[in-house]
């Protein structure tokens, strides 16, 4: 069976070329089926994603989850597909109908569209290669927020209008830092292409994650924030906003929104794993296969490296949403613009000064950093130490900069919150009183 | 905002706060939990799930629960145990017992004799409180509260058990597990 799966790119390869020209199988055929299975195994993922969080934020919660569809639930998301299909699609009254049916739409191919650059495996895994992939996977899923505005614009509905404010603000602010945060890892790779940046860190044997950690840090928040997602999710505030963007949707477009959501995530991780945590390379797997000539299973078994790479990913955004509580929308602002854009540049900065640092001690005489410069900056065991020094350095200097210029703000710190308020209120030097009631409070204390 | 006064936090709160210490232990909870969930089976650790699967799986209730009225019987000759004494109904604070007796010819030692043998007897768990002094007074164990918990009916008359139903126990739907 595993070994008929393996055999059947070549089989069906030869059979296809029976029938059509060399060039069709190879830039249409292949493509569409690439595609396909693309498509539907992101669909199901996505369908079983939802049951995942749905157990995972159950077990956090000494819970069972989804228990009566099928043997522990399995048939659950089925069921809610279903449920969702045969639901009315309602249409709020003086709605902009064509936006309203549209944005779903532009949401779920936003999110779908980037897949195709993705590189899940070496060889037949990516559909294709373009060589400014990064670029390309920036600025198609920032045309997601697009779908998010139309969608609260359309519904003629407050909360969905202020859903969407919100979820369109907190998107295009946290992309800039997400951008910012890619270019350290970029450095390094010296391409766009994600492929490209896959096989830097394969031959290399290294993952970037190592020479940069504050770059994958802001990648993953921002990515977090980006999605939409706890503890981000302000513009799905239950509380304050009902369901934010997508309140008036019912039905298959509330589902496709839901789907849009989904793949974003798994598209984020996706990326995340690519530019940060080797992609599809994992170390012994190509001497142990494509060296010995076994070339499907090669790929296969990377296939399910990238796959338990992003897995890991998602589950972190599972774990985050059900740990963390939501932001506040100030304090949501506050980490895009005062905290994660300033540690990007400074990622930026301090990478730039360490890989100038390495080509610099790079001599024929003395130290021997880089090894060669065809696929990425390849380096030698004393410039990859060196890279991982100034990855650790870069941590800790990040952190000082970013205390330095917010040292004056007020911060998530609740405690130093009040103090700064009682600094304010009360003249220097004298204590503060505590109030003799918890009902009467600042007013006497004021001079 | 109330005016609280808040020391100046210190090198090592500091530090804590630099590396993250409280976001990493609020994780380590979840994380545990999500564990436990898995490998805690029957909760031991207190951090699997609570969670009871109720119609499929029944709850053990506790060892002195009062639950759902009962008559027992002989179980030799399925004949009533009560004998009509009318102690439980005067036990009763909540006067929710009625103890319908009836006279019967019973032949004893060849003579006819008029004997005092139960004809109905009414329970109202409307009102009952599940005290037990019912059982407490009855001389025969005939009058026992069991620790079936499942007394919901569709309708207030539905509370008031007959006889019958004392004696054979209400019919529920049984969920096989």
């Amino acid at each position: 069976m595993l070994f008929a799966l393996l055999a059947a790119p070549s089989f069906i390869d030869s059979l296809l070329l029976k029938f059509f020209s060399e060039p069709t199988v190879n830039y249409v055929i292949w493509p569409f089926i690439q595609i396909g299975l693309v498509v539907v195994i992101t669909t199901g993922w996505v369908a079983y994603a939802t049951y995942l969080e749905r157990k995972i934020s159950a077990f956090m919660q000494a819970r069972l989850g989804p228990m009566r569809v099928g043997p522990w639930g399995l048939l659950q998301p089925i069921a809610d597909g279903l449920k969702l299909l045969t639901k009315e699609d309602f249409i709020p009254e003086n709605a902009d109908r064509w936006i309203f049916f549209v944005a779903p739409y532009i949401a779920v191919v936003a999110a779908f569209i980037v897949l195709a650059v993705v590189p899940f495996g070496p060889d037949w895994a990516v559909i294709t290669d373009v060589n400014i992939g990064v670029l390309f996977v920036l600025a198609v899923s920032s045309v997601g927020v697009l779908a998010l505005i139309l969608a609260g614009w359309s519904s003629n509905s407050k909360y969905a209008l202020l859903g969407a404010l919100r979820s369109s603000a907190q998107m295009v602010s946290y992309e800039v830092s997400m951008g910012l945060a890619i270019i350290g890892a970029l450095m390094f790779a010296r391409t766009l292409s994600l492929s490209g940046v896959v096989g830097a860190q394969a031959s290399n044997s290294i993952w970037f994650l190592l020479y940069q950690p504050v770059g994958f840090m802001i990648f993953l928040v921002s990515g977090i924030a980006e999605n939409n997602r706890a503890p981000f999710d302000l513009p799905e505030a239950e509380s304050e906003l009902v369901a934010g963007f997508h309140t008036e949707y019912s039905g298959f477009r509330w589902s496709l929104f839901f789907m849009a959501e989904y793949t974003a995530m798994v598209v984020v991780t996706a990326v995340a794993t690519t530019l940060y945590l080797g992609g599809w390379y994992f170390p012994f797997v190509y001497r142990l296969t494509e060296a010995k000539g076994y070339h499907n299973v090669y790929v296969v078994i990377s296939l399910l490296v990238f796959l338990a790479k992003a897995g890991l990913l998602l589950y972190l955004y599972f774990w985050l949403r059900w740990t963390l509580p939501r932001f506040r929308y100030d304090q949501l602002m506050d980490l895009g613009w005062k905290w994660m854009l300033p540690a990007a540049l400074i990622n930026i900065v301090i990478t730039a000064i360490g890989v100038t640092v390495i080509q610099g001690l790079d001599n024929p005489s003395g130290m021997h950093t880089i090894k060669s410069l065809s696929a990425g900056l390849g380096l030698t065991a004393s410039g990859k130490v060196i890279a991982i020094a100034f990855g650790i350095i870069n941590l800790f200097l990040t952190a000082g900069v970013l205390s330095l210029i917010n040292w004056r703000s007020r911060d998530f710190n609740l405690k130093k919150q009040r103090r700064q308020i009682r600094l304010v209120d009360l003249p220097k030097g004298k204590p503060a009183v505590m109030p003799a009631s918890p009902g009467d409070v600042v007013s006497e204390a004021r001079p | 905002m109330p005016l609280v006064p808040v020391p100046k936090s210190t090198f090592v709160q500091k530090l804590k706060r630099f590396f993250m210490v409280d976001l990493l232990k609020g994780m380590a909870v979840t994380l545990g939990f999500n564990i436990g969930a898995l490998t805690d089976k029957d909760s031991v650790a207190g951090k699997g799930i609570y969670t009871e699967q109720y119609p499929k799986v029944r709850p053990d209730v506790a060892p002195r629960f009062h639950g759902a009225p009962r008559l027992n019987m002989d179980p030799e000759t399925h004949d009533t145990l009560c004998i009509a004494c009318n102690l439980c109904a005067l036990a009763c604070p909540e006067d929710c017992i009625d103890v319908i007796p009836m006279d019967v010819e019973v032949i004893v030692a060849g003579k006819p004799r008029r004997k005092k043998v139960l004809d109905e007897f009414i329970f109202d768990t409307s009102r009952c409180m599940f005290c037990a002094l019912c059982q407490e007074a009855c001389p025969t164990y005939c009058l026992e509260l069991t620790q079936d918990f499942e007394l919901a009916t569709y309708s207030r008359a539905g509370f008031v058990w007959n006889r019958e139903m004392l004696e054979q126990g209400r019919e529920t739907v049984k969920y096989e597990s």
